[in-house]
């Protein structure tokens, strides 16, 4: 899984079944050393988030836009939204699993 | 799954079977400084954003336009199958891995080409078709809001 930040959502009419009625969110990856990218214990620096990774995630969590998170991908994900062995036909490479209060580095 | 512009088209005509039908696409991955400025981004009401937690609305940014990406940053296309009859222009979302092969064999082929060789699943439910990233959706809009403090 890898922590990231809830900062959009996404509509789209024209998609695969597999994706119907599912709320699609934009993740935008946090970096791992907060303090080497310049990222302060209280926030988040503009340029460091603004060129990272982004991933639409599948979010049955229903979590706030600004909220950070972990997300999963691949058959985590799948397990996320089906859990169980017989989900191989769920379409999901990218899931919100988790809703993180806080998280800290020593 | 990742969201980009559709950027181009890939044509071949040597290719294996279970991809025949499928229409190539390239796609180049936006960073969520492309989507600040996107025109499909939709405004979020200030109360929106207020009870939403620690985020700010980003109805403008000013200089963001003239931001260009760091050196090290990567955006490489990445060539896709089409799904939903995409073309150039249109901002879509991809899939990934498997969630690619199952989106491929369950949607029906829009761009037949003389002969298709269809792909079925295995007696497991495995996808078969070889292809590891497909568009799975068609963008109509978005709303972005600026992680901050």
């Amino acid at each position: 899984m890898k922590r990231g930040v809830l900062c959009g959502e996404v509509w789209a009419t024209r998609k695969a079944s597999g994706l119907a009625g599912r709320s699609l969110k934009l993740v935008v990856e946090l970096p791992n050393a907060p303090r080497e990218s310049g990222i302060s214990s209280d926030g988040f620096d503009d340029s460091a988030l603004l060129f990272a990774p982004l991933t639409v995630a599948i979010d049955t969590l229903d979590g706030k836009l600004g909220q950070p998170v972990l997300v999963a991908y691949g058959s985590g994900a799948r397990n996320v939204i089906e859990p169980g062995s017989k989900n191989r036909a769920v379409l999901a490479d990218a899931a919100v699993a988790v809703l993180l209060e806080d998280a800290s580095e020593p | 799954m990742f969201v980009g512009k559709v950027v181009g088209t890939v044509w071949s005509s040597v290719k294996w079977p279970g991809v025949s039908g499928h229409k190539l696409l390239l796609v180049r991955p936006y960073h969520l400084a492309d989507l600040l400025v996107h025109p499909l981004n939709k405004p979020v009401s200030t109360s929106a954003v207020e009870c939403q937690g620690p985020a700010k609305s980003v109805q403008t940014h000013p200089g963001l336009s003239n931001t260009s990406p760091p050196s090290h940053v990567k955006a490489e296309a990445v060539v896709c199958i089409d799904l939903l009859d995409a073309g150039v222009g249109d901002d879509v979302i991809v899939a990934f891995g498997h969630a690619a092969r199952v989106a491929a064999e369950s949607e029906p082929r829009s761009h037949l080409s003389s002969t298709p060789t269809p792909t079925s699943p295995t007696a497991s439910g495995t996808p078969t078709t070889p292809i590891d990233a497909a568009v799975v959706a068609v963008v109509d809009g978005f709303h972005i809001v600026r992680p901050g403090t």
